[in-house]
């Protein structure tokens, strides 16, 4: 969900597009004789527009830059009858919102973003979505990667809360001039060979620390994460029991991060942390496991071209962020809700939204598309970025989460935490098991 | 009483407790419509398990019976009291004697003293969180942690340690909040007259003579109001643990509020979240009891100073 | 007056008051220190504030920034709001609250001490599970996306009784207000024409704190405002943070002018304040 590519960018972008664009859309209105009080407060363009003059308006929440608003002005061109209210805001006042409107029963949109972390929460609660399939989403089920519409299903797979727009597919970035100063070939194909598997990684994070002195990756919590979208099975089985002790993929995945950290080849940063941003630019980690909107994020921090670099995965990939779109029950047109997101979310859109904002698309077709395909980027070493995604979109195994995967999720995160800061690692896995059943007994 | 007299009194008894109650009563009305309701559903949801989505189940005491055998209410309920009293009694104190400073003739730039004080209530809680993660960082280069170093203490995890986290959010109120109650004890000090600090001084009274023989019995109503609502304030501590610690909020340094916040809206369990809101309601009005009890036996005056 | 600040003069030196200056220059510091942080950051690109050790004097970026929050949002239409709000929530509950507290401060009535317990007892309850059932009745009385929704539930404010009453209680003198009632002043006009003027720094007090308070409040304000049009400052400099990524530089920026309005207020109680005690001086 790389809603923000380079946010200055982008700003400066829409400063010009604004000048330019703010004389059309005045006459727009006055030539179609629409009265609309919002379009007076002409700079309130990224919060809310009214798009379209249709008697049929819908209320469309979203979080982040998405660039929707251009989309939404195709459709309501060919859609007359409808029109858009689209409202922004911050991610997690969104879903905040949505909470409060869905419990009191009144408040909820015609048409809801929902971020692919927050729609666990919302596991349980069918009534107070539209059934999408009720609306013929099965038609459009071939076009959207597997794993990421079974995420948008209810457990038995006959309830289906939202359409994905976009995903977050993880790779390896690296950093070029790190594994050249340990001797390595830094070219994406080499490395990819280079760190194959696990054991891999762990082995060559100890040249790299001998030779430079610096640690294979930023935290424990990203290289937990990776192994983690690499199990099969996580957490809770379909039917909501608490699995984590049944099989031996969690545990592993937390007893290697923890033998990494012991040995001190992974450091110690929280993410999102001023040491953590910092360390994109200076180097001081030389590996981050992390998904295609993470982009953004490392050319904000690390301005010089040709220094951090693309490549695949150990052992495979995983998912971390994208959305689906939803249509809450209160909806008085779920229809035309329908109608709207299903067209937003086809390839042809979707492949807009990349381009336009670097929304990574979820529907395998455009991976295909020439446009897709060709995509290359000058920062990352001027390989085809699109294409290193796409291949690790595709690889990704679909994981049954759970309404509670994220709470649980939290608390492994903290028995690492504990490890980073001296644990043993047993002792802190037996902690967060005794925590983890006891959010699941509330 | 004499008998004559008594109508005209009563009469106008009455119409003084008719225009007391009129005066009061918008208070009343308001809260009727917008504080009764939220409060009386907190009580009723206690009772069952609700997850702000589905159906609310009827579970009687289940509720309590959870939070009572939780190991984690009460590290919440003692953090709570650990950091109410470490960020609080020695915030008032502070507040105190800054308030006396500021007040006092000798001092100039009053005002921009006055104004740089009471920053700390309107700078963004952003740009605190921000601040205060580099102050307790983690990292070797964290203020905290080099100030430390300069005694040859090695590098403290701010963050996940059990007095460590403490001190961090603590320091945080007191910064918070020191300002806001010295303008509160300012304004009580407004009301003592000047003459009894001159009188004082040509008796030769030390500082700490005016402040202990004049200030604090003058200022006694707002020293009340200050402890009593700092009180309140400490056992609803929410904010600063929450930007402190995350989301994560580790049992280091959950505090009562901030459990009942996690239960409602990360884990979807509103009947624990009340039943917990309901246990922290009764501490906070046996405590406040206590501690109209013992002030007003010190001070050995009626109701509430 | 005069006389005696001659004699307590600051010209003459001495230890004690240098401390008590060393105190008051410390104090000052660590308060201003995050606030002008905010302006260092408001001043910064991103990549520079995160870097370690993050920098400490301000950059070039200011008008920039501020340019992109003005991109973003409709700045100055939120700050009406947020003027609005504060505005008449100040007003209101300095007119209730004192009318509130005189009562209980000075007039006998049946069931005062049960009444004012109950006040008091309603800021014991942690508010932050009724926002669910807040929310219920502000859209059954239609008010979602209405300034009133905010204004009208921030009129209650059981902490500015009490503060009204504790105040009133010292100063204001009983004899004042026995004179007046035998002149055959009403309730309402003994409060109105002595209480008020007498108690004008807890006011000023008072003013302050519920002012800053609303304008810095956004938890309430997010969940009933969802209109752009109807965005306080606070709600719509939450727009500004992105999915993932934050621009602090333009968040700061923001936040910054967002309050440079309460210092100009705050510096206008403050005059209320010292007006209200030279008159005080006046009348001694």
């Amino acid at each position: 969900m790389s809603k923000f590519l380079k946010l200055a960018g982008v700003s400066v972008l829409s400063v010009s597009l604004m000048a330019a664009c703010g004389g059309d859309e005045s006459s727009d209105a006055a030539t179609n004789g629409g009265n609309n009080n919002n379009e007076d407060n002409s700079n309130s363009d990224t919060t809310e527009e009214t798009i379209g003059d249709g008697d049929i308006e819908l209320v469309f929440w979203e979080f982040g830059n998405t660039g929707y608003d251009k989309l939404i002005e195709e459709y309501v061109a060919d859609n007359p009858h409808v029109s858009i209210n689209l409202q922004n805001s911050d991610m997690n006042d969104m879903h905040d919102n949505l909470f409060t409107s869905i419990s009191a029963g009144t408040g909820a949109p015609d048409i809801t973003m929902i971020e692919e972390a927050q729609i666990e929460r919302y596991r349980n609660a069918e009534d107070a979505f539209t059934n999408l399939y009720d609306h013929g989403a099965s038609d459009v089920e071939g076009e959207f990667l597997e794993w990421v519409w079974k995420n948008g299903e209810n457990a038995e797979g006959n309830f289906l809360f939202g359409l994905p727009t976009d995903i977050g597919p993880t790779v390896m970035f690296y950093r070029t001039d790190v594994f050249e100063e340990a001797g390595f070939d830094s070219s994406p194909e080499a490395v990819s060979e280079l760190v194959k598997t696990w054991d891999d990684f762990e082995s060559v994070a100890k040249e790299i620390y001998e030779a430079t002195g610096k640690q294979m990756t930023d935290a424990g919590e990203l290289v937990y994460n990776a192994r983690r979208d690499q199990s099969t099975e996580q957490y809770f089985s379909p039917d909501g029991e608490l699995i984590i002790e049944e099989h031996n993929q969690i545990k592993d995945a937390y007893e290697y991060t923890s033998s990494l950290l012991n040995e001190g080849l992974v450091g110690d940063i929280p993410l999102w942390t001023p040491e953590w941003f910092a360390g994109m630019g200076d180097g001081t980690y030389a590996t981050m496991l992390a998904p295609a909107w993470m982009q953004g994020v490392i050319k904000d921090n690390e301005p010089e071209e040709g220094v951090w670099s693309i490549t695949t995965m150990p052992e495979g990939a995983g998912n971390w962020g994208g959305s689906y779109l939803a249509v809450p029950a209160e909806s008085e047109n779920p229809e035309e809700a329908y109608k709207f997101i299903e067209w937003l979310t086809a390839p042809e859109q979707q492949l807009k939204a990349f381009q336009g904002y670097g929304l990574f698309p979820s529907a395998p077709a455009v991976y295909d598309m020439p446009e897709f395909k060709e995509y290359e980027d000058e920062y990352f070493g001027g390989i085809a970025t699109a294409q290193v995604f796409s291949e690790a979109a595709q690889a990704v195994e679909p994981v049954f989460k759970g309404s509670l995967y994220y709470p649980v999720d939290d608390e492994v995160k903290q028995a690492i935490d504990d490890v980073a800061g001296g644990a043993e690692p047993q002792g802190a896995w037996e902690e967060a098991i005794e925590r983890i059943k006891r959010i699941i007994e509330r | 009483m004499e008998k004559p007299k008594k109508t005209r009194r009563m009469s106008e008894k009455k119409s003084t407790a008719l225009s007391a109650y009129v005066f009061i009563s918008p208070f009343f009305i308001l809260f009727a419509v917008f504080g009764l309701f939220p409060m009386i559903f907190s009580f009723y949801l206690s009772f069952f398990r609700w997850d702000g989505l589905a159906p609310m189940e009827f579970t009687g005491w289940r509720n309590f019976q959870f939070i009572f055998s939780d190991p984690v209410f009460y590290s919440s309920i003692k953090n709570t009291f650990l950091i109410g009293i470490m960020g609080t009694a020695p915030q008032i104190v502070a507040a105190l004697f800054l308030a006396f400073a500021l007040n006092s003739q000798l001092i100039r730039f009053r005002n921009t003293f006055r104004t740089m004080v009471f920053l700390p209530y309107i700078t963004s809680i952003v740009a605190v969180a921000i601040i205060f993660g580099v102050v307790f960082n983690n990292q070797p280069f964290g203020f905290a942690n080099y100030f430390l170093s300069l005694f040859d203490i090695s590098p403290i995890r701010w963050n996940a340690e059990y007095w460590p986290v403490k001190i961090a959010i603590a320091t945080m109120v007191f910064w918070r909040w020191v300002g806001y109650n010295t303008i509160i004890f300012l304004a009580g000090m407004q009301s003592i007259p000047k003459e009894l600090y001159e009188a004082a001084k040509i008796d030769g009274a030390t500082v700490f003579q005016q402040i202990r023989l004049i200030t604090i019995p003058m200022l006694k109503p707002i020293i009340m109001f200050v402890v009593f609502t700092a009180t309140i304030g400490s056992f609803q501590l929410f904010t600063e643990p929450l930007i402190f610690l995350g989301r994560g909020l580790r049992e280091e340094g959950i505090t009562i509020v901030a459990y009942l916040w996690r239960d409602a809206f990360i884990y979807n369990s509103f009947g624990t979240a009340s039943a917990a809101a309901i246990v922290l309601f009764f501490i906070i009005i046996t405590l406040t009891a206590v501690n109209l009890l013992i002030t007003n036996r010190i001070g050995r005056s009626k109701n509430l100073g | 007056m005069a006389q005696v600040k001659k004699e307590t003069g600051s010209s003459k030196f001495s230890v004690k008051k240098l401390f008590v200056y060393l105190l008051l220059l410390f104090g000052s510091l660590a308060s201003l220190f995050p606030f002008y942080y905010m302006f260092v950051m408001a001043t910064r690109l991103n990549r520079e504030i995160n870097q370690v050790p993050p920098p400490f004097t301000p950059g070039a970026d200011l008008v920039n920034n501020f340019l992109k929050v003005l991109d973003s949002i409709d700045f100055f239409g939120a700050m009406w709001n947020s003027f609005v709000v504060s505005f008449s929530v100040t007003i209101g509950t300095l007119f209730l609250c004192s009318l509130a507290g005189y009562t209980f401060a000075k007039l006998e009535f049946k069931g005062k001490n049960v009444l004012f317990v109950m006040i008091l007892v309603t800021m014991m309850v942690p508010p932050q599970l009724g926002l669910i059932p807040q929310y219920y009745i502000i859209t059954t009385l239609g008010w979602l996306n209405e300034l009133k929704a905010v204004i009208i539930p921030g009129l209650i404010n059981a902490f500015g009784i009490f503060w009204m009453r504790q105040y009133m209680k010292e100063g204001l003198p009983g004899e004042i207000i026995e004179a007046a009632k035998i002149d055959g002043c009403s309730n309402f006009r003994i409060y109105w024409n002595i209480a008020v003027p007498m108690t004008l720094p807890a006011f000023a007090t008072l003013g302050i704190i519920v002012f800053m308070h609303v304008w810095n409040d956004f938890l309430w304000p997010l969940v009933v405002l969802r209109d752009p049009s109807v965005h306080t400052l606070q709600v719509a400099l939450r727009a500004l943070n992105d999915a993932r990524q934050m621009d602090y530089g333009m968040i700061m920026s923001g936040t910054f002018w967002a309050t440079v309005p309460l210092i100009i207020v705050f510096l206008l109680f403050n005059r209320l304040f010292i007006e209200s005690l030279s008159e005080g001086a006046v009348k001694s």
